[in-house]
């Protein structure tokens, strides 16, 4: 982290206006915003793998858990079949207790399947967000490039107004955001 | 004789869960990752029904709704959307295309059997 007590702030600001005599300062700060959007880029890629492993094993472990469940289903079924009813009233309270039991899971499978589909939601939205940050670090290194921002003659507030165009230029690039979702409610449903 | 229906999605595990929904009701289900393998796929195989997301790579879904319903056979076939664009701009091209419904995702699979139990037929 960046010390800002004040002998090393004035030693910093000696050492910024050396570099901007020998025109590194800017060739410095475009590396940096280079750098910055890049690891941006790269948590969001991380974040979208993180992601899509997990929903991977996710989907495994539900796939697995569906299927003993209704081979559980199918057993309680063939036992409730082979107990004669006026002997084995108890087995026959308890296999129906357990068929209660297996629905339940069932059901309850059933909602996972909405709740699971949050890894599809995400990756979009990731993926807007990339191209939101891809746009902007275009937007900004082109008026970084060809409009002379750096130039000693560019005042703050004309600097000011080419990042807030930039900004703009960016925002008009970006399509609608895919995902207008606040949470895993199912959707709507239209027929035509 | 079960009837098949042709799922297209990006996402594997939107396909899978699809797959398991549709499966767990009695269908077949074709399985296809963008528009251009649903085509390919739709071409090869007699399909009563195609669920498809829109965001995809290659070709992304209101492409593959205008294409299939170029073919002979897609022409009365219900194509359903299955994506998380919910926006009124969005649904009109999809329904000037010949989309026979909307359905924004997440899905409920019981809505979703139910929707598809009523145009399948």
């Amino acid at each position: 982290m960046t010390d800002l007590k004040p002998e090393n702030h004035s030693s910093a600001i000696s050492n910024v206006d050396e570099l901007v005599t020998n025109g590194l300062y800017e060739m410095l700060c475009s590396a940096n915003a280079e750098e910055y959007f890049v690891n941006i880029k790269e948590d969001l890629t991380q974040v979208d793998r993180l992601v899509s492993d997990a929903v991977n094993n996710l989907v495994i472990n539900f796939k697995y858990i569906s299927q003993l469940t209704k081979t559980h289903h199918d057993m309680v079924l063939a036992i409730e079949k082979l107990a004669l009813p006026e002997e084995k009233q108890s087995i026959i309270e308890l296999l129906q207790k357990q068929m209660v039991i297996a629905d339940k899971i069932e059901h309850e499978l059933e909602m996972t399947v909405t709740s699971l589909q949050f890894g599809d939601l995400v990756t979009q939205l990731l993926a807007h967000t990339v191209k939101q940050v891809d746009s902007l670090n275009k937007e900004l290194q082109r008026i970084d490039g060809k409009e002379n921002f750096n130039n000693e003659c560019t005042s703050w507030q004309a600097k000011h107004q080419k990042i807030s165009k930039a900004v703009s230029a960016a925002n008009i690039r970006i399509k609608e955001k895919p995902v207008a979702q606040q949470g895993m409610q199912m959707g709507d449903i239209e027929l035509f | 004789m079960a009837k098949t229906i042709l799922a297209v999605d990006d996402s594997t595990s939107i396909r899978q869960m699809v797959a398991f929904t549709l499966k767990g009701a009695g269908y077949e289900v074709i399985e296809a990752v963008d528009g251009q393998d649903a085509l390919e796929k739709a071409n090869f195989h007699q399909v009563n029904l195609v669920l498809t997301d829109i965001n995809m790579p290659r070709m992304d879904g209101l492409k593959l709704l205008e294409l299939l319903r170029e073919l002979n056979h897609y022409k009365k076939i219900p194509i359903l959307m299955l994506t998380t664009e919910s926006g009124d701009e969005m649904k009109a091209k999809g329904r000037a295309a010949g989309a026979t419904g909307w359905l924004v995702k997440p899905f409920d699979p019981k809505r979703l059997l139910e929707v598809i139990a009523k145009v399948i037929n």
